[in-house]
């Protein structure tokens, strides 16, 4: 029984390889061996800083796109195609169907991000010609970007539970976005004399999934040391999180008469 | 087990939701203490022109404004609640916000005083807010209301008379502005820095301002004003005194039984003048007024 969601996650990842989703390397190693070779002629003394900046935030963002473009297709494609039903003619329940679906998907991106990383990596010693110490962050602010996927998966698979793949895009990116203006809508709380507006401030701080809690990428650059409490903190505020969305998932598709 | 659902493992699941959200927020707030000091100081501003926004923002223009608006009040805000924060941000905030919308007055007229405040009140800018109600000026010429600021601006921190002079002048020339904005121009131009004409420019900050943190600051302002032209009035009389009788009065009902000073002798506050050494009177030592608010406390 405990094997089911490893087999749903195994051919999940296998139907992404076979849709070619990791031709998206191929792209982010074309930026960065641009990046790389023009860098050094267009910045002076920052070159280090400019292939960090853009490798993270180019990882970021080719997994947010996948996560969300993969994500929001993952129950609605199987309806769809009515492959579903024979999928549900196994012992398999419906939460395990969805726990397959969503580590399929996390290790569709792991792989992706990990092959992004070694590019990055081989850019960065192309430009620099060395390893520091202080390049580990960079390694840090991967694992947050990773964190951060797993949110957004999550948050794509638990709308494509009862919505249309459109539908479930706006809606995981509204929250995506809302998520990352977090720190504004504390501030707005902080600021505010009226206690209304303050507590719903507080309320909709704590209840959004604060996608800023995993944004390094500019520590990264500047070799900042981050905290080994936050690594562990915000592995466990992902984790809990990503529980908490599939747990609703889960109920949402139990309670959905699939006929 | 068949294709069912099953809805006990999953209503079992839902019920710990409530007991997660609460190690979320818990979470939350360690991770908080975690990013502060990577937080500090590194609020950035990633895009400076306003042009460039002005174009990014595809026609939306006026709705970035209000964005940008409440960024600066929120930075405002945010920095006079942290001592020893800078006000790096503020000028260009505020400059990004009146490119994207030249005609809202509110960020000129509220920037400007957020701006020339005295640090840790404000920024300590008034050369940057100047510059902010003259951009100001050459977008909405005919708001004489800008115009009283640029007054306000020259003769309250900048000391310049003659150009606060000027400037109310100027303002005046509108068939809109008030009556007043001629007196006040020729009181400057008369009195410079007379007590009488800061405590009138107050005033009309006070009578005219919406906004409750700048209309409670300028109330100290006349509160402080008033109790320096008490203080003032009894100093004259204390030279008088001494004049007479050859030597200063050691105590304020001196003055009073001499008969060089009646009426009521307390500040604004209340609280009675007390004199200090070789005749000067003084705010009593418990009289909640400050003569220089400025050197006070930041806004509230």
């Amino acid at each position: 029984m405990s094997t089911i969601p490893g087999i749903v996650a195994v051919n999940t990842f296998r139907e992404a390889v076979r849709d070619r989703v990791l031709y998206n390397l191929i792209f982010f190693a074309l930026l960065m061996m641009a990046a790389a070779v023009l860098v050094g002629g267009v910045s002076i003394g920052i070159e280090r800083d400019v292939i960090v900046n853009l490798g993270l935030t180019a990882i970021s963002l080719f997994g947010i796109m996948m996560a969300i473009f993969i994500g929001v297709g993952l129950v609605y494609k199987e309806m769809e195609k009515r492959t579903l039903y024979s999928v549900f003619a196994k012992p398999i329940q419906r939460w395990q169907f969805l726990v397959g679906k969503f580590v399929g998907l996390l290790l569709t991106l792991v792989v992706n991000t990990v092959l992004m990383a070694i590019g990055l990596s081989a850019a960065l010693f192309y430009v620099t010609r060395k390893f520091e110490r202080g390049d580990a962050t960079i390694a840090v602010a991967i694992y947050f970007i990773l964190l951060e996927l797993a949110l957004i998966t999550a948050l794509a698979l638990f709308f494509s539970c009862f919505s249309s793949p459109i539908l479930s895009t706006l809606y995981t990116l509204g929250i995506y976005v809302a998520g990352m203006f977090s720190p504004d809508i504390r501030d707005i709380g902080m600021v505010t004399s009226s206690p209304v507006v303050k507590a719903l401030a507080n309320f909709i701080y704590y209840v959004l999934p604060n996608f800023h809690n995993f944004n390094t990428i500019a520590a990264a650059a500047h070799r900042e040391t981050i905290p080994l409490a936050l690594i562990w903190q915000n592995s466990a505020y992902a984790g809990l999180y990503v529980i908490v969305i599939l747990i609703a998932a889960s109920a949402m598709f139990s309670g959905r008469d699939l006929k | 087990m068949s294709a069912s659902n099953s809805p006990r493992t999953v209503r079992y699941a839902l019920l710990t939701i409530p007991v997660l959200f609460i190690l979320i927020v818990v979470l939350q707030g360690r991770i908080d203490a975690s990013t502060a000091p990577l937080q500090q100081e590194k609020r950035e501003l990633l895009i400076r022109s306003g042009p460039l926004l002005k174009k990014m923002s595809l026609g939306y223009d006026s709705l970035v404004a209000d964005i940008y608006w409440t960024r600066a009040i929120q930075y405002f805000g945010e920095r006079t609640r942290n001592q020893g924060a800078n006000f790096d941000l503020l000028g260009p905030l505020l400059d990004i916000t009146t490119t994207l919308d030249p005609r809202l007055m509110v960020a000129y007229r509220f920037g400007a005083i957020f701006l020339s405040e005295p640090y840790p009140v404000g920024a300590g800018r008034a050369d940057l807010a100047v510059d902010l109600v003259k951009k100001g000026l050459q977008a909405n010429p005919d708001e004489w209301r800008l115009y009283q600021d640029l007054g306000f601006l020259y003769s309250i921190h900048l000391k310049d008379y003659q150009k606060a002079s000027e400037a109310y002048l100027e303002g005046s020339k509108n068939p809109k502005a008030q009556i007043w904005m001629k007196v006040m121009a020729a009181r400057l131009a008369q009195t410079g820095d007379a007590i009488e004409t800061s405590k009138l420019i107050w005033e009309e900050v006070y009578a005219t301002t919406t906004d409750e943190l700048i209309r409670k600051r300028a109330l100290e302002h006349i509160r402080a004003l008033n109790a320096a032209i008490g203080l003032k009035r009894l100093n004259e009389s204390s030279e008088e005194y001494a004049k007479k009788f050859g030597r200063y009065p050691t105590t304020i009902q001196e003055l009073r039984d001499a008969g060089f000073v009646g009426g009521s002798l307390q500040d604004p506050a209340g609280y009675p003048y007390v004199m200090g050494e070789n005749g000067a009177p003084q705010l009593n030592p418990n009289s909640p007024i400050i003569l220089d608010p400025d050197q006070n406390k930041p806004l509230q």
